[in-house]
């Protein structure tokens, strides 16, 4: 099997994913809730098509960039190893992980040895996934999300349910009450810019005394070893610029070769993101603090994690996975996403993305459902701004997932997982059916025949739906009776025309 | 010597090397699709500068243009209106020296001290900072910020207010031909940064909502223009 050397039971959302049913089962009834989500997607849809006005721009920009991360993954580990050498070269220190836990491991190390206490975090869904807050937490280590959405999500004990907007699924009463109930002296409120300016007041505070700054990168650029964040609130530039240490971290795919990759791929990211040309802030971090400099981190890390990413890379279709850039639009414009939100999904990525990339990290065992919880209606991978042919891998994953045991070739962690015996059997009869006439049209003659023993339950399928009743007869049948009679009649025409010529 | 977590590190680090490079073994470079670029409309001097103030103050940003010799009258107007007195200020920036000529009602003071042993007075007790700029993008309506020792980053982060002065002759029609025209890609500084508006966040029910954590307003000064 491949990717034998990570092992999915070490991440918590293995469970929460597996429950995907239930949770669906759970948030649909959850009228407020997809309130929430509806307005949220509805008001992200109509920002993204008002940033896009020229379709020419938006075709040529999409190609453009997905050719790019097509190139940039065709040389990733040449890239990884340019990266890591200039990224040195410039004083910044590089670390590598194939799991979450060794990733954990490393940045509890790094802050231990500094004696580091508090932690302030900007967005990271790369740390999301190894759970690094419940790991420092164990370790005495403080780790404060600093990006308002994350600040919400903590405080709730949530997780986020969307990549770009952390605490989509709240409304500002929510915000409001959770304010309340967490932080001494609020005064209840549901004014968004009081809300904000109490999160401003609580966070600056601890920005203006953390020990370790902690956030991701969106785009690592070997070719000068530059560390790319984009931001709005100014967190993650804090989390970089005032405490001594700054641990960044990543995953393996994130790298791009060329400085002059970084425009086009910036400019559909923030667009297809937030409906926003550009974001507040674009930082660029290429040194830890110079000789003279006031400010700014002594020391300067990236952790570099794998987690299944190598799993998906050594599959050239499944090798598309990696090109995202996580700008969210997949989830926005999803119905699926829209209707159960993203806690449903259970995996630290929700929505199409998550669907198509929770399976390389938590194994398709754990995840057989998410593949399936698509209507194929394509959506996202019309918006994917780096062309990631979505509605195509989730096929392929659906396939992986019942691949027969008898299969030679592996793909992935957890395939054939789905497959179930009588399932299989089930299909094996259609096939035999459609490929030979006599058993086909036997087998019509008498499921029509004995219509009235079909059962009216039918397991699942119909707790929401009517069962079908077969037609007395088969289509074949009803044909072939209507053109006999047009033939007689065909005939009776042609014998009077013939009596009345003469 | 090397502690535990850096031979681990090591160790992922030639599996996952060796994985990918398996997958890309014998790959041709020299056969990859050329990649074509949107060809943008090419703008006048004229047009860049009303696109660069439109994007900006639809970012919420406010422009000011005036002569190099009206700043110490504009920026003592601007402080006076939001009743700040006092203003921090870059070392050797092209407008330093002109800091002297503020109205006696502002105290101007010059950021050369340490971070880590003032972050109670940069946070607390600095209402505004003014920084120069190294660059300008009209396409996207953004400053280009390149701090130095003498003009530290965490002014233009942590005050609430931030001036900043811009000269219309460092405008640049995208980020593409500002890296490509300044050859960034040979002298990256510590921390580069790109502007757009002042710190803003729409977290909470879509509502945009400004100064999440970085400066609430953003003040432009637009020199030449
Ligand atoms: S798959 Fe495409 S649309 Fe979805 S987050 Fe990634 S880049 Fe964006």
């Amino acid at each position: 099997m491949a990717a034998e050397q990570f092992d999915p039971n070490e991440s918590k959302y293995a469970a929460s994913a597996r429950a995907f049913r239930d949770n669906v089962s759970r948030d649909l009834g959850n009228d407020e809730l997809r309130d929430n989500f509806r307005g949220a997607m509805d008001y992200l849809m109509d920002k993204r098509t008002k940033a896009f006005v020229d379709g020419d721009e938006l075709e040529t920009l999409r190609e453009q960039c997905k050719l790019i991360k097509q190139r940039c993954l065709l040389k990733l580990p040449h890239l990884l190893e340019q990266l890591e050498e200039n990224l040195q070269a410039n004083g910044i220190q590089v670390h590598w992980a194939e799991t979450i836990t060794d990733a954990n491991d490393i940045i509890a190390q790094l802050i231990t040895e500094k004696n580091g206490k508090t932690v302030v975090k900007g967005k990271s869904m790369v740390s999301e996934e190894t759970a690094l807050n419940d790991y420092l937490e164990e370790r005495d280590i403080e780790c404060l999300e600093s990006d308002m959405g994350e600040y919400i999500v903590q405080l709730a004990n949530e997780h986020p349910s969307h990549i770009i907007m952390p605490a989509i699924h709240q409304n500002k009463k929510q915000v409001a009450d959770l304010f309340a109930d967490n932080i001494e002296g609020f005064k209840h409120t549901t004014d968004v810019d009081a809300l904000i300016g109490e999160g401003r007041r609580v966070l600056r505070e601890k920005f203006c005394n953390a020990d370790v700054g902690i956030t991701g990168v969106n785009f690592a650029v070997a070719e000068t070893g530059t560390l790319c964040l984009v931001e709005n609130e100014g967190n993650g530039r804090m989390c970089t610029t005032v405490p001594d240490l700054h641990i960044a971290i990543t995953g393996i795919e994130k790298v791009v070769e060329f400085l002059d990759d970084v425009p086009p791929l910036l400019s559909l990211l923030t667009r297809s993101a937030t409906g926003q040309l550009i974001s507040t802030y674009f930082n660029m971090i290429s040194h830890p603090r110079q000789n003279d400099e006031k400010d700014g981190p002594q020391e300067v890390h990236l952790v570099l994690l794998d987690n299944g990413r190598s799993q998906a890379f050594a599959d050239e279709e499944l090798r598309q996975t990696l090109q995202c850039i996580r700008c969210g639009a997949c989830m926005n414009h999803c119905p699926v996403y829209t209707r159960i939100g993203g806690h449903a999904y259970g995996t630290v990525y929700p929505g199409p993305i998550g669907k198509i990339i929770s399976p390389h990290m938590l194994g398709l065992e754990a995840t057989n459902n998410l593949p399936t919880a698509s209507s194929l209606c394509g959506a996202c991978g019309e918006v994917c701004p780096v062309k990631i042919p979505i509605p195509k891998l989730l096929l392929r994953l659906r396939k992986e997932s019942v691949k027969p045991a008898n299969d030679e070739t592996t793909v992935m962690k957890g395939e054939g997982s789905g497959r179930k015996k009588i399932e299989a059997v089930i299909w094996q009869g259609w096939s035999l059916m459609h490929k030979y006439a006599l058993i086909y049209n036997t087998s019509m003659w008498f499921a029509t025949r004995l219509r009235k023993l079909m059962p009216k339950k039918v397991g699942v399928w119909t707790s929401v739906r009517t069962a079908p009743k077969l037609a007395p007869k088969t289509l074949h049948e009803k044909i072939k009776a209507r053109n006999k009679t047009r033939s007689a009649q065909q005939q009776n025409t042609i014998a009077t025309q013939n009596i009345g010529g003469k | 010597m090397s502690t535990d977590y850096q031979i681990k590190s090591n160790a992922a680090r030639s599996s996952i090397i060796n994985k990918l490079k398996k997958e890309v073994a014998g790959a041709d470079y020299d056969k990859l699709p050329e990649e074509l670029s949107y060809q943008y409309q090419q703008l006048s001097k004229t047009q860049q500068v009303e696109q660069f103030i439109g994007h900006l103050e639809a970012n919420h940003a406010q422009v000011i243009k005036l002569e190099k010799q009206q700043i110490p009258q504009v920026v003592s107007e601007q402080l006076k209106q939001r009743g700040i007195r006092t203003l921090l200020y870059g070392m050797q920036a092209p407008h330093s020296a002109q800091m002297a000529e503020l109205d006696s009602y502002i105290h101007a003071e010059v950021f050369d001290f340490n971070l880590a042993e003032n972050k109670e007075k940069l946070f607390n007790q600095t209402p505004a900072g003014i920084t120069s700029s190294r660059a300008a993008i009209a396409a996207t309506g953004s400053i280009v910020l390149w701090p130095t020792e003498t003009e530290p980053r965490s002014l233009s982060l942590v005050p609430p207010v931030h001036m900043v002065i811009v000269d219309a002759e460092q405008l640049y029609a995208n980020f593409s031909s500002l890296i490509r025209e300044q050859q960034w890609q040979d002298n990256l500084p510590t921390n580069a940064i790109l502007i757009s508006g002042p710190s803003k966040t729409a977290d909470i029910q879509q509502t945009l909502a400004y100064g999440a954590h970085g400066p609430k307003e953003l003040l432009v000064l637009l020199l030449n223009a």
